[in-house]
């Protein structure tokens, strides 16, 4: 099997290549007052520093008017494998988010949080405070492995913490060996001896494209395991961990227009018994992409299409050549959810976990509820940690009994109850990428709209008896799929401002993909679709028939 | 009457002028005619002067009078007279008894003062009871007619000397802003005074009162006003366009002035409260006009000084005490008891006064216009927050509106050979004539390097002419810029510890010859960048304070150090 020429290797290749070790010009960037940019080059570096260069997409006319650059700001992306962070490391989020950023603490849709609006000035400094909190950055973005997500909620299995330490593992044998991220936010001394450096692993390529990897505990797919480009399903019998199915090949980003590119789920390729040969196998199905991924295309760069190309039983072969074993045939398994379960639950080792509800993950106290005071007012007593979940919510978890009652009066002293119990199926449902005014991708509108787009939707299940239903809608203002609208019951790309395509069809619990319905669609074009298919819906459907599999069989399938 | 060839030449010539300079020509010749032909007569027959020395004094606080002073030393030396000229802030004043023939060339600030560099000698003379019996002088003085104490302290020089026993040479000539013409018929006419044909006895000198020339005005439009601020900014900083019809004769460094005009608003409530018809014609001490116009673009109707209240006050017969207030205010508080005794008000108040602005545009990169940048100003008066008038003004126009202005130059306030290098230090609006300095040797393609020190509140919002800025530093025009933000960071940065941080590679500008300018606000700025220099001078080359200060003083001498505050 022959390697991917290389003669027309893309422009970031080039970046990656010559940037000694992830370092770029970062340092004289920083050091160029005149702007609030970093070189363009540089864009392309700090993304494996976890950092994004965006601006104020709202304001970049007038500025221009009054003669002054865009509004320039960075996005900083936590590492947090499987989500967690103790009362005292939230805290600290808390107060660098108030000092450095816009103060909105954003959970992602890959169970991190992220700051936006930090100016070139304050990357130094945030990065610096978060690293006192034993927090970092690194390869939170970039063509690398990024955040390991995993299933969130500890009273979901008595396996959780065990399956939860394999977010941590790999996350810890994928991270780039370069030094760089401290020599230049955390002015560690330059290592005179580069040795220390090699990385067998990137080497000085990385990856074609970035790298997502997900665990998902079965009968919970709340990390939709199969939308990442490895995902992990944990299979137990009873109280013991047996091993993990593996599933490669998931991706959602397509691009309007280029039929060439396309979402797709991860495909189940085999089952390892131990850490040591799920490890292995990880680590090696990154060296397959890293050698035979595309990249002269960025478009046809994500592992999905390696996979594709190579076909799953040649990737396969070629992956069980590097491992030195066959993988064991996978185990059957399933999900019966997705969703989060708000409220409070126990897990078996007693204590006690709050989920709340995050209306597109972002932590402020705008709205009826002020949840940014209520979870410092709660991380100040130091009795709980803080996980986020790939649905963008928080949990007050790993509380003691004795604690509970104190917790529970916060949080309803803040409104943050009241929010989680009264908030529709629906809402609760939801998910929505970042898109305007800070992401460079966005086309439309996705977090600052679909709490009203919702709001009017909500008439039309009311209207059809359908409010209980908790259909899974999502929206992203872009094909890349941040919002993993693709895998949604309703899906909504955004294609121009105020404008998008509506996807149908996909199933409840992640194992299906919708399809695109109807093309450029505004508001008002919309809710009169949705009434429509609400009201089929509402007069055809079986019982527990959800409206996925309704859509699918009744509009999807049949055409 | 001219020979056909000479009237030729003259048509010529005539052809090249815009209808301003016209005027301006037709006012200098008759000037010549009526100064009993002197220049005229020169040109055929040059006077000889009878004097073997004198001594040329300058007070300036813009350069003009330090221009003026140099230009009056060298026509005096070509007609064999040996000079001694010298700033009056570097004049041993004891020499003074000693002069036999004196020219004092003195500018006017703010309510009638002596610039700063002639306050010692101003003190002085008026002070000291000293003879001056053998001294014989001349005093011009520069000034800007818009100004109710015009040309004071050349008067009160002129007045003292003559008091000491000093005897005038020549009638004291105030001169407004465009002194050129007057300045150099009054010289002419000083040299026919001292020359050995002239049949007046210095002795027996008729002092008459000079005539002024007036000043040239522009009309401009406004073709751009922007606020340079961002939304979220604690300031406003307006850039306007200002475009004309001929280019205005103007160089980089020189500045326009702009006379304020009131609110119609402001002034339609005080009509009603005086019960004054609006357009009854009232001639005042300067203007004639109805009562609408004067109020409106003529007369200060904001913040009167104690004592016009006090006039007021006598006028309609109360008991106010002293403070400073506007018109408005007045009027509510303390009525006119008719529209009689509102006359004898408007009759009381003072007239406009311009404000000035540098200039930040270049007359090579912006042809046929002015561009100005204006902060708004507000300050507190009695707990309220104001909005300091002429800054309203013009924040406030709109694109498309008319406005009149003048030029003031500025003549220290220059670039230098297109070779030298140049340091700028600007905060602020002070950045507006280095927009101009910039702009200009990029159209003119100077070679010298330009370095930018400049300084604001915050970079997000206050960064004015940031894009401008980047593109001269990507093209090279703008060699080096250092920024300094007081409000970024807890610690408060401002330019002069930009400076400090810039020490080594300041001093090998200046060591390769680098003029150094500073714009901006007079306090605290200007001062603590000077304390700046003066603390990189001894650090740097090894030398005591005072070694510093004749260092830096040495360098203002030669023009190389030059300040432009406010």
């Amino acid at each position: 099997m022959s390697k991917k020429d290389t003669t027309s290797l893309s422009a970031v290749e080039r970046i990656k290549r010559e940037s000694h070790g992830l370092r770029g010009t970062i340092n004289e960037s920083l050091a160029d007052a005149i702007t609030g940019q970093v070189q363009e080059d540089d864009t392309q570096v700090v993304k494996f520093h976890g950092m994004y260069q965006q601006d104020d997409r709202d304001v970049r006319e007038e500025r221009a008017r009054k003669k002054l650059e865009n509004l320039y700001s960075f996005m900083i992306r936590l590492r947090l494998p499987g989500g967690v962070l103790t009362a005292e490391q939230w805290l600290a989020t808390h107060h660098i988010a108030g000092e450095h950023s816009t103060g909105v603490i954003k959970i992602t849709t890959r169970q991190t949080i992220q700051l936006h609006g930090i100016l070139k000035s304050h990357i130094k400094p945030t990065i610096q405070s978060f690293n006192s909190a034993r927090l970092d950055s690194i390869a939170t973005c970039g063509d690398i492995n990024r955040n390991v997500t995993s299933n969130a909620l500890p009273s979901h299995s008595p396996l959780h913490q065990h399956v939860h330490a394999y977010a941590d593992k790999i996350s810890t044998l994928l991270m780039p060996k370069t030094r760089a991220y401290y020599e230049i936010w955390l002015d560690e001394e330059l290592l005179e001896e580069k040795k220390d450096e090699a990385d067998p692993l990137y080497e000085d390529r990385y990856l074609p494209r970035k790298f997502k990897i997900g665990i998902a505990i079965p009968p919970n797919n709340d990390v939709d395991v199969l939308t990442n480009d490895i995902g992990l399903i944990a299979i137990t019998e009873g109280e013991v961990l047996k091993g993990f199915n593996i599933a490669i090949g998931g991706g959602l980003s397509f691009t309007h227009g280029n039929e060439a590119t396309y979402p797709r789920l991860a495909t189940v390729i085999g089952f390892c018994d131990t850490e040591e040969k799920t490890l292995k196998t990880v680590y090696e199905v990154l060296t397959v992409q890293r050698d035979f991924g595309n990249r002269s295309d960025r478009k046809q760069a994500r592992l999905k299409y390696t996979v594709d190309r190579l076909g799953v039983e040649g990737f396969k072969t070629e992956l069980e050549k590097r491992i030195g074993f066959k993988l064991d045939e996978a185990k059957p398994f399933s999900f019966t959810q997705r969703k989060d379960d708000f409220g409070w639950s126990q897990s078996k080792d007693g204590l006690w976990h709050y989920t709340a509800f995050v209306e597109c993950g972002r932590i402020t106290d705008e709205g009826s509820s002020s949840t940014k005071t209520a979870l410092y007012e709660i991380a100040k007593l130091n009795k709980s940690s803080f996980r986020f979940t790939c649905n963008q919510n928080v949990i007050i978890a790993d509380v003691k009994e004795v604690d509970k009652q104190t917790i529970d009066d916060l949080l309803g002293k803040y409104g943050v109850k009241q929010f989680t119990q009264t908030s529709s199926p629906i809402r609760l449902s939801s998910l929505a990428c970042v898109a305007f005014n800070t992401c460079p991708l966005a086309l439309a509108e996705a977090q600052r709209y679909i709490p009203s787009l919702i709001t009017k939707i909500e008439p039309l299940l009311d209207k059809y008896d359908l409010t209980q239903d908790d259909i899974v809608l999502r929206m992203t203002g872009c094909p890349n799929g941040c919002g993993r609208s693709t895998a949604a019951e309703i899906g909504f790309v955004g294609t121009a401002y105020g404008i998008y395509n509506l996807h149908i069809g996909g199933d409840r619990l992640g194992l299906r993909l919708n399809k695109k319905f109807k093309e450029n669609l505004n508001e008002e074009q919309i809710l009169q679709t949705l009434d429509e298919l609400f009201q089929v819906f509402a007069k055809e459907k079986t019982r527990n028939e959800t409206f996925g599999d309704f859509s699918y069989h009744k509009w999807i399938a049949s055409n | 009457m001219l020979a056909e060839a000479r009237l030729q030449q003259l048509h010529a010539f005539v052809n090249t002028f815009s209808k301003e300079e016209l005027v301006w020509v037709n006012g200098y010749l008759s000037g010549l005619l009526q100064n009993e032909h002197t220049s005229l007569k020169q040109k055929s027959n040059p006077t000889e002067v009878a004097i073997k020395k004198m001594t040329i004094l300058y007070g300036t606080e813009t350069g003009n009078a330090k221009k003026l002073g140099n230009s009056f030393a060298a026509s005096a030396k070509k007609k064999g007279v040996s000079v001694k000229l010298t700033g009056l802030d570097q004049y041993r004043l004891t020499d003074l008894s000693k002069e036999e023939y004196l020219l004092v060339v003195i500018s006017t600030q703010g309510e009638g003062e002596p610039p700063l560099a002639a306050k010692k000698f101003y003190d002085y003379i008026h002070q000291e009871t000293i003879s001056l019996s053998n001294l014989k002088y001349a005093v011009l003085g520069l000034g800007d007619t818009s100004y109710p104490l015009f040309c004071k302290a050349a008067e009160d020089v002129d007045i003292r000397l003559n008091k000491l026993g000093a005897q005038p040479i020549l009638a004291l000539q105030k001169c407004d802003v465009d002194y050129e013409a007057d300045a150099t018929s009054w010289l002419n006419e000083l040299f026919t005074k001292l020359s050995k044909s002239s049949t007046d006895s210095i002795d027996k000198l008729v002092i008459t009162e000079r005539k002024i020339s007036t000043k040239t005005y522009y009309e401009g439009k406004i073709i751009n006003h922007i606020n340079l601020n961002d939304n979220q900014s604690s300031k406003e900083t307006y850039h306007i366009e200002i475009s004309t019809d001929d280019q205005p004769p103007y160089q980089p460094g020189d500045a326009i002035g702009i006379y304020p005009s009131n609110k119609v608003e402001v002034v339609n409530k005080i009509i009603a409260l005086s019960g004054i018809a609006a357009s009854k014609k009232i001639t005042t001490a300067k203007f004639t006009d109805s009562v609408e116009v004067l109020l409106t673009k003529h007369l200060s109707i904001s913040y009167l000084s104690g004592t016009l209240v006090q006039k007021y006050a006598s006028i309609i017969g109360a008991q106010i005490p002293d403070t400073r207030i506007d018109l408005l205010d007045l009027l509510r508080i303390y009525p006119v008891k008719n529209a009689d005794q509102f006359e004898e008000v408007i009759k009381i108040l003072n007239p406009h006064s311009p404000r000035l602005y540098s200039i930040a545009s270049s007359p090579n990169a912006h042809s046929n216009e002015v561009h100005i940048t204006v902060a708004k100003n507000t300050f507190e008066v009695n707990d309220e927050k104001r909005i300091g008038l002429c800054s309203d003004y013009l924040c406030e126009f709109q694109e498309g509106d008319s406005l009149n202005f003048y030029i003031h130059k500025n003549q220290s306030f220059k670039l230098p050979a297109a070779d030298t290098d140049i340091i700028m230090i600007g905060p602020g609006t002070g950045v507006a004539p280095f927009r101009s300095f910039v702009a200009e040797r990029d159209a003119t393609g100077a070679t010298g390097k330009n370095w930018l020190f400049f300084g604001d509140r915050n970079f997000t919002t206050d960064f004015l002419y940031q894009t401008e800025w980047q593109q001269y530093k990507t093209t090279g025009v703008l060699t080096k810029i250092n920024l300094a933000w007081s409000r970024d960071t807890a610690r408060k940065n401002y330019v002069q510890h930009e400076l400090k941080k810039e020490a080594v590679e300041f001093i090998q500008w200046i060591d390769q010859g680098a003029h150094i300018y500073i714009c901006g606000n007079k306090d605290p700025m200007s001062a603590d960048v000077e304390a700046t220099i003066l603390d990189i001078l001894s650090d740097h080359k090894n030398i005591n304070r005072e070694e510093a200060i004749q260092f830096l003083e040495n360098l203002s001498e030669q023009g190389r150090y030059v300040k432009d505050v406010y």
